[in-house]
């Protein structure tokens, strides 16, 4: 079974359990299925029931469990061992609730050769050698590659760097290797495991057979599962079997539950022992992750306190995105909050997909109209907005780095490249597409403004890491040195991905300002151990067949097929992370199995639909912003009080700096005044990240030096002092000189007091703020300096700074 | 689901360690019952309280990897590749000799505690500044807060100052307040110090707008924003809220603004310090410490110096040297030395030998820190590296013993536990030893 199955069979079962609602009980076992290879291959086996409750048990002890055709296979409690060849059937049953599990048995006499790669390694990891031999220097003068990312050297090590020390192949059992790991000589490290211990005796056959080396045709690691794919248990105390099978390229599988190295986010909450059992603690979410060879995997748990009394409400549910996430907070036994109002929901579409307050006429309409539709018809009006698509060019800008460089990147160059993105986005071009073209661009960047994404990063180590930080939102600089520790990549999957960048030809033009881009067709990536080229290769995927081909171009291919398994979840979570305020992977340039998403049926689903509405950010965003979940007040209840990753509220966040800024002299009736750019210019709009001034950069605007794909909002004392006393509120106040127009054009105090709340907090004063207000208008004299200094109080509130 | 302590109403406040554990179990999320019994235990066994032997702290930050062999510890008697360009200078310390730029600060030496055998083993300038700043490795899972953080949360505020400033601007990432509240995040001075027209920003109002105007805008904003707080929570809200607070008593206070006034320095100390960069960065220091800001952090510099480490020292060192010397001298005339920790480091050391464009690359192995006042011993140089400047050869100190040193001078215990995310108990410093070695 595929894994993206998988997830869907799991995401299926999870999601289908109507909570609370006494649904019968479901009964899996896990694995699915079972293929025994050889004399000395087994499997595990670890029963699941989710009660009518939602809450899993791991019944694996209690269920009865037989072999249909014993002469077939036996079992030794839930470890299936081999016996004759052909197929049969594992029965399971609980309670009434049966399974029946398919078992293929293949060649039972068989004992396989040990490998070192297969069999060995694995060892090494489990027993946490590579951890400390793994350093850079080693460990006491026997080193050992990281995470084991290196076997040739390793197997080299072992066998051949001081012959005799550490393999004694006259009496294998008195080889360092295994005296050192069982105690029986000093070893720093201490005992890493028993002589009666399936390590030891892998070990002990391989140094028997020879400690040989591998076949070259030896099958390769393809892949790991972790099931069960989700858990929702009961804590503290309870425990649960998990089940870990490896994949290989001959199509084989094996179970590796005590071969792989497991590890704990948060012990805390979910603790697993080093055979596998999963032990609950106190009310939270653990991502429990597996490693084993180059991959590690993991499984997200939610472990609720013993018989919490709740009660799902009856909640809205608009469309699918609703679904998903309440079926989350069900199982967090979680109350979503309501529905916000109409003004306060007019104030957050408007910020989040124009990037500019509601003007004083629609916030005084929205609220009258009775049109049931009225919030549908509003996103789709403003979608069609001009602003929408600048508030989008910023964000890629902010991805693509677009800044003026001293003596690289002159200010025709950035103006041309963010002008060609605007146009990109106004035409709606795909996302898919236009990363196409920014990764397939070449000529003239003067020409083709696309081409500057070559000349502002030459070096092409940073051009890797940068584009896939930006287009595939995952780091993958670790790897450059070593297999990343705490993700997939390997330093195969770093030059792999390097191999697209190392042909990129550069020369310079006539024009000073002009960078010519071309294939120049040589140049490979080094693997830093042995110093070989590695081929072009797409992370965690094929080597593809560039042959007379500009790299770039299918490098691009694949990057814009909707199949690419990392592109369109990306860019939906870009999507969904500015509408909410949270990534379902936070932060959102940083997607690595370590950092999981917060509920990834709902990312899949997200992805999914990039893809059908064909990378089209508006109907993406048309679709979140008509969710309940998008909808949803601020306001906690005492369920969700602690809620910051699953959206039973939504999410309190200052204004991005362009934004507020703009916001600013948007609200006073002031227009924008940017040093070198024409009047009326909004920040928003700025293309080179090198113009800018101190409110923008106290406010935390992106220097774009580095990939960024967020927003950086976290208030500071400067921001503070500056809102309060410095010139930019002030400015705009007087700039735009709004009340004194407007008593020059005979509107009262009250009206004008009003008038400004509309304009800056998109609402009127309340019947106290009214009330307290205005009896600052007794002093007639005093009329404008009380209603500037409410403006000035407006400006300055957090209800204007903070999308709420 | 983030449960980061809240900052208070009142600008800067600590939370208790009672309401610490309430936000740990409130938050319910991931302390078992062990960290709750081991907690409790630390409580019980901590009920005295640390006698903090400093106020304040200095940290003066060379970013870039300042070189040992040209400043802290020269090696004389070491082949050329290895002695690279520079002299050296005799200090005050009877037999120890640091290179010959520092010849200011070797004239104070009897006042220093210098550590030669400073190690770790992060070779990259962002992971080997993460660890000088936080006193963490860097960790995929957790941003760890900056000591400066840390104090802010642990002391608080005085005299209506901020409690941890950056000068001249925040020195990088790994300075900010990692898994705390923003609320505990520096206050960045935005401008140069050594600028003929320095003024710290927005600190006054401006000249339209008299006090009582100010009271009375503040009281509308008061009405504004209680309605939204009313019904509105969040640690962005708070921080915001307390960082307006923190601006109000700013603003309001005199002495607080006069804090930022490097303007009323004397003329002469001014020359002291050195009319520069250096020399009226580290004299800004002192004015903020001596008003009562918790913890400056100073950068200066750029000292990554892979190409011509001679011509670059002389940059770098020379004016280094003379605000340094200046700043130990003023402070101990000031009676505030005692009181006043001062720390020198850098993200790492430099490469044992020069290479082929006449400069060192990044060596975490072994490299030198310098500590004065705050309770730290006078005149000892702890530890040393080998001949070559290649590993330490006594007295190894390590990042978490550097810092668990640090915060039990400033009255923090090393070994007790901020809330991370998740109500998870994190350690300020994990498993450090204060290094009695270093204290008087």
């Amino acid at each position: 079974m595929n894994s993206s199955a998988k997830l869907l069979r799991y995401a299926g079962l999870f999601l289908a359990l109507p909570f609370l609602s006494h649904a019968a009980p479901v009964l899996d076992v896990f694995p699915p299925d079972a293929h025994l290879y050889h004399k000395l291959d087994s499997q595990l086996f670890a029963v699941r029931v989710i009660q009518d409750n939602g809450i899993h048990l791991d019944v694996t002890n209690e269920a009865k469990l037989t072999v249909e055709d014993p002469s077939k296979a036996s079992l030794d409690k839930n470890l299936l061992l081999p016996k004759t060849a052909g197929s049969t059937k594992l029965k399971v049953e609980w309670k009434g609730l049966t399974a029946s599990i398919p078992v293929t048995v293949e060649k039972p006499d068989v004992e396989p050769p040990v490998s070192f790669r297969l069999d060995v390694m694995p060892v090494f990891m489990k027993a946490e050698c590579n951890r400390c031999h793994g350093a850079a220097r080693g460990q006491d003068g026997f080193k050992l590659s990281l995470w084991g990312f290196d076997p040739d050297t390793d197997y080299f090590r072992i066998t051949r760097e001081q012959p005799g020390r550490r393999v004694n192949l006259a009496v294998p059992e008195e080889s360092l290797l295994l005296t050192k790991s069982d105690g029986e000589a000093a070893h720093t490290g201490g005992k890493r495991f028993e002589k009666n211990s399936p390590m030891y005796q892998t070990m002990l056959r391989w140094l028997k057979a020879g400690a040989l080396e591998d076949p070259k045709d030896l099958a390769q690691l393809t892949g790991v599962d972790l099931m069960p794919g989700s858990l929702v248990m009961e804590g503290p105390g309870q425990s649960f079997r998990l089940n870990v099978r490896a994949k290989y390229s001959d199509g084989t599988t094996r179970d590796v539950t005590t071969t792989a190295l497991f590890l704990s986010n948060n012990e805390g909450t979910a603790k697993v022992a080093p055979d596998g059992t999963l032990t609950t603690g106190l009310r939270g979410e653990a991502f429990v992750m597996a490693r084993f060879g180059a991959f590690t995997v993991g499984t997200q748990v939610i472990v609720l306190p013993k018989d919490v009394k709740y009660q799902w409400p009856n909640t809205k549910e608009n469309n699918e995105i609703d679904k998903l996430v309440n079926a989350k907070l069900k199982n967090l036994r979680m109350t979503p909050s309501p529905t916000c109002d109409d003004l306060t929901f007019l104030r957050r579409v408007f910020i989040d997909i124009t990037g500019t307050l509601p003007p004083l006429d629609r916030v005084t309409a929205f609220g009258k109209d009775t049109d049931p539709e009225k919030r549908v018809k509003l996103i789709d009006e403003l979608l069609k907005r001009p602003e929408f698509i600048d508030l989008w060019t910023l964000k890629w800008a902010d991805l693509l780095q677009i800044r003026t460089i001293n003596n690289v990147a002159y200010n025709k160059n950035i103006q041309m490249y963010h002008n060609w993105l605007r146009d990109e986005m106004q035409a709606g071009v795909p996302l898919n597409q236009l990363a196409a073209k920014l990764l397939t661009a070449s000529g003239s960047n003067l020409e083709n403004p696309a081409a500057t994404f070559y000349s502002l990063e030459v070096d092409p180590i940073r051009v890797t890491e940068d584009a896939a930080q930006a287009m595939l939102g995952i780091r993958i600089q670790c790897a450059q040195c070593h297999n990343h520790p705490f993700d997939r990549w390997s330093m195969s999957d770093y030059r792999g991905l390097m191999a697209f960048f190392t042909q990129v030809g550069r020369k310079a033009g006539e024009d000073p300002r002009e960078k010519i881009i071309y294939n120049s067709g040589g140049g490979e990536a080094l693997h830093p151990v042995g110093n070989k080229p590695v081929p072009p290769k797409f992370p965690g995927g094929a080597e593809p067949d560039v042959k007379g081909k500009d790299r770039r171009e299918v490098l691009a291919q694949w990057l814009a097929d909707p199949q690419n398994p990392w592109f369109a979840k990306h860019m939906a979570n870009l999507v969904w992370a500015h509408l909410t305020g949270v990534g379902i992977v936070n932060p959102v340039d940083d997607i690595r199995i370590s950092n999981p998403p917060s509920n990834p049926q709902l990312l899949e689903y997200l992805a999914k639909r990039m893809v059908e509405v064909n990378f089209d950010i508006r109907k993406l965003a048309r679709e979140i912003c008509l969710s309940e979940t998008y909808q949803r007040s601020t306001r906690a209840n005492e369920t969700n009080e602690l809620d910051s990753r699953n959206y039973s509220k939504g999410t309190i966040r200052r204004m991005r700096a362009e934004v507020l800024l703009d916001a600013i002299a948007d609200a006073s009736g002031n227009s924008a005044k940017h040093t070198g750019l024409p009047q009326g210019i909004r920040a928003v709009e700025v293309a080179d990240a090198n113009k800018t001034n101190y409110f923008l950069t106290t406010f935390g605007r992106s220097t774009r030096i580095n990939v960024c794909a967020r927003d950086e909002c976290n208030p500071t004392l400067s921001q503070a002092l500056h809102l309060l006393t410095g010139t930019t509120v002030e400015s705009n106040i007087t700039g735009g000189n709004l009340v004194s127009k407007e008593i020059a054009a005979g509107k009262t105090p009250t009206d004008i007091m009003t008038e400004l709340y509309l304009r800056v907090i998109s609402r009127p004063p309340t019947e106290e703020e009214s009330a307290s207000l205005q009896a600052l208008f007794s002093d007639k004299e005093q009329t404008k300096a009380t209603l500037e200094d409410i403006q000035w109080a407006l400006l300055n509130s957090k209800e204007f700074i903070f999308n709420h | 689901m983030d449960s980061k302590p809240s900052p208070h109403s009142t600008p800067f406040a600590k939370p208790s360690r009672r309401e610490f554990l309430y936000a740990g179990l409130a938050g319910g999320l991931g302390l078992t019952m062990g960290d709750l019994l081991k907690l409790r235990a630390a409580e019980a066994k901590e009920d005295s309280p640390l006698i903090a032997k400093a106020d304040s702290l200095i940290h003066i930050y060379l970013p870039g990897g300042c070189a040992a062999q040209e400043t802290w510890d020269p090696k004389p008697l070491a082949p050329m590749e290895y002695r690279g360009p520079l002299s050296t200078v005799d200090t005050s310390i009877p037999g120890i000799k640091f290179s010959q730029y520092m010849k200011n600060t070797a004239k104070i030496a009897d006042r220093l505690t210098v550590v030669r055998s400073m190690t770790h083993g992060e070779a990259a300038h962002e992971r080997g500044t993460h660890n000088m700043f936080t006193g963490y490795r860097p960790s995929p899972a957790l941003q760890y807060p900056s000591i400066g953080s840390v104090v802010s949360h642990e002391l608080g505020s005085r005299n209506q100052l901020p409690p941890y400033v950056c000068v001249p601007n925040v020195a990088n990432e790994f300075a900010g307040t990692g898994y705390l509240s923003t609320a505990f995040g520096p206050f960045a001075l935005g401008s140069e110090p050594a600028d003929a027209a320095f003024k710290v920003r927005d600190l006054s109002l401006p000249t339209t707008v008299s006090p009582e105007r100010f009271e009375r805008r503040r009281s509308i904003l008061d009405t504004v924003d209680s309605h939204f707080r009313y019904l509105e929570q969040s640690d962005a809200l708070r921080s915001m809220d307390s960082f307006y607070e923190a601006a109000y008593a700013m603003i309001s206070s005199p002495s607080a603004r006069e804090a930022f006034n490097l303007a009323s320095e004397p003329a002469a100390l001014k020359d002291s310090y050195g009319r520069n960069v250096a020399g009226q960065r580290l004299l800004m220091a002192r004015r903020l410490v001596e008003a009562g800001v918790r913890t400056v952090s100073v950068t200066f510099g750029g000292w990554d110096h892979h190409t011509n480490i001679a011509r670059a020292m002389e940059t770098n060192a020379v004016p280094f040297d003379q605000a340094f010397a200046a700043l130990i001298t003023d402070l101990e005339q000031r009676g505030m030395l005692e009181r006043t920790l001062v720390m020198v480091s850098s993200e790492f050391g430099r490469t044992p030998k020069i290479n082929k464009d006449a400069g060192r690359d990044h060596w975490p192995r072994v490299f030198s820190v310098a500590f004065a006042g705050g309770g730290f011993k006078r005149g000892l140089i702890y530890g040393s590296s080998d001949a070559t400047g290649a590993e330490p050869e006594s007295n190894p100190l390590s990042v978490e013993n550097m810092a668990a040193t640090v915060f039990n001078q400033l009255g923090i215990r090393p070994n007790s536990y901020l809330n991370a995310p998740g109500g998870r108990p994190v350690m300020i410093v994990k498993d450090g030893q204060v290094m009695s070695d270093l204290i008087a």
